[in-house]
């Protein structure tokens, strides 16, 4: 479903990202990438996500050149298939709950009952609904994460992609997390971690760990 | 040489298409040599990004280009009233011997520069942006071209001579001196309107099959059929005087400026219905192009026609 195909990304002259990887992600799937800071992982993700483009290498989705695809296009196929959760949330303080969950379906001009149809269902699916029109900046950290999970999820995306999503979050609020991903593989979504928290290296329900080390892959661990 | 504010404005604007353009053409050449859609290497993705790049410093050269040609003209209107015997714009043009060959490749490059836009415009539309290499081989001709412009223009400002008494529009587009000029004013009125409203006819009967190219050919010969009649037939009804053929007092506040809304109005009608027979559009843009191309080309026809019918239901004879 996901392959990245000879992928190298060199930022600026000599900083190099990722060195010639092959690496592939099937539906359904979900894959933790391992590896200390700075060893490429959330330019996987974002290549994956169309964010950045490789310097050399293919990346397809479903067959798909995201790669090739020109930039307003890389917008739409995002919007129509990722789910992105980042470190830091990247959610916008000042706005509600509620705001910032629908902001990603504003492009789409969906009446009033169906943009409500899918915030309820969301913020059902990841307990926020009596927080949502709490402004965010007065959420917890946890809370603050449900909203991004909760925004991700919103346009029911095929692909979640989250990059170090434990970074800010205490143990116990670490493995609610963990809990929500498994409610997520369980509707057959590809989840993408990128993570170097070994909380998530015991999981029963990770299908693979790939450890990335200086930009190429060091060896795949299957996990029953 | 002539340095009002208006030239003055003209020569940095072309001092910076010049700069711009140059480093554009620079890398479409590129473009067109070694840009490989299927490719995967390093090269490909740095050609991808400039191309994007390139594309919208294009797009703003000509986007400008185009409006400009309004502020040319402008500018030759006004240079007339500081150049002894011009009475308008015409006289201008005629003040040197670049100004006439300027003229015609600064309309044929408004065409051109602004089939490039619509060009760009459907390529960005397209996943796999099937019009890129067209669009650079496009740019590349049209490049000369703008060069050719450039050049011109600033020889054409730089020859004028204020102190030299210069032809009027009345002499320039006389009938009676046996020039090209002269022949063309004198064909019959009879055959022009003929000609003027069987073309108008086909445009209909294009619009009518859908076909485009057809559409596209009738537009073009519109625009040419449309400014003859305009210059040697409409044009004496706008000035109520059979003798006066000129294209640019039409421009003038004497005659409410009326050239500007004739010569829009021809441009976008004739334009988007020859455009129409050289990219294939998708139905939707398609319908709309037909739509604009044949709204303005009827505004026009209508326009025109209205200053003959309403000098004869006053006046009881025509001119």
């Amino acid at each position: 479903m996901i392959k990245l195909q000879h992928v190298s990304k060199i930022y600026g002259k000599d900083i190099v990202a990722l060195d010639d990887i092959d690496l592939s992600f099937n539906e359904g799937e979900l894959v933790i990438l391992k590896g200390v800071s700075g060893s490429g992982k959330s330019t996987i993700l974002s290549l994956i996500a169309g964010l950045l483009k490789p310097t050399s290498g293919d990346v397809l989705v479903d067959n798909k050149h995201i790669s090739k695809l020109p930039d307003h296009f890389c917008s739409q196929y995002r919007r129509d298939n990722i789910g992105f959760i980042f470190q830091k949330y990247n959610l916008i303080p000042t706005l509600s709950v509620k705001d910032n969950i629908l902001l990603p379906l504003v492009p789409l001009n969906l009446d009033e009952d169906d943009l409500y149809a899918k915030l309820e269902a969301v913020t059902q699916m990841f307990s926020i609904e009596h927080k949502k029109e709490i402004t965010v900046k007065n959420l917890s950290g946890g809370e603050q994460q449900r909203t991004a999970i909760a925004r991700a999820n919103v346009n029911n995306p095929k692909i979640i992609l989250a990059d170090e999503p434990t970074a800010n979050l205490d143990e116990k609020l670490s493995k609610e997390f963990i809990q929500i991903l498994k409610e997520l593989k369980s509707l057959n979504k590809t989840i993408i971690v990128a993570t170097h928290d070994p909380l998530f290296f015991d999981l029963d329900f990770v299908d693979r760990i790939v450890e990335i080390h200086n930009g190429k892959l060091d060896r795949k661990v299957a996990c029953s | 040489m002539l340095l009002t504010p208006e030239v003055l404005t003209i020569n940095i604007l072309n001092l910076l298409f010049f700069i711009f353009a140059s480093i554009a053409f620079y890398y479409s050449v590129k473009i067109v040599l070694k840009y490989d859609f299927n490719a995967t290497t390093t090269l490909q993705y740095n050609l991808e990004k400039q191309s994007y790049l390139v594309a919208i410093i294009i797009k703003f050269i000509f986007y400008i280009k185009v409006l400009l040609f309004i502020f040319f003209i402008f500018t030759l209107d006004n240079i007339s009233n500081i150049l002894p015997g011009a009475m308008c714009g015409a006289g201008v043009v005629n003040a040197t011997e670049y100004g006439n060959y300027l003229l015609i490749l600064k309309i044929i490059n408004l065409y051109i520069f602004a089939y490039w836009l619509v060009l760009n415009s459907e390529d960005m539309k397209s996943e796999k942006q099937k019009y890129l290499k067209l669009k650079f081989k496009v740019y590349i001709f049209a490049y000369f071209l703008l060069m050719l412009e450039i050049g011109l223009e600033s020889m054409m400002f730089f020859s004028i001579d204020t102190k030299s008494v210069v032809d009027c529009c009345g002499s320039i587009f006389s009938t009676t001196d046996g020039t090209y000029m002269a022949q063309l004013l004198n064909i019959d009125p009879a055959i022009l309107l003929s000609g003027f409203y069987a073309v108008f006819a086909f445009i209909i009967i294009a619009y009518i099959l859908k076909n485009r190219y057809l559409f596209s050919l009738m537009n073009l010969l519109f625009a040419i059929v449309a400014l003859v009649s305009l210059i040697a037939f409409f044009g004496t009804y706008i000035y109520e005087l059979p003798t006066h053929h000129c294209p640019f007092c039409l421009l003038q506040k004497d005659y409410n400026y009326v050239g500007y809304f004739l010569y829009i109005f021809l441009f976008i009608g004739t334009f988007y219905g020859i455009v129409l027979g050289l990219i294939s559009f998708n139905k939707e843009d398609e319908n709309v192009k037909y739509k604009i191309s044949l709204f303005f080309t009827t505004l026009y026809m209508f326009f025109v026609s209205y200053y003959p019918l309403s000098y004869y239901i006053k006046n009881g004879v025509w001119l």
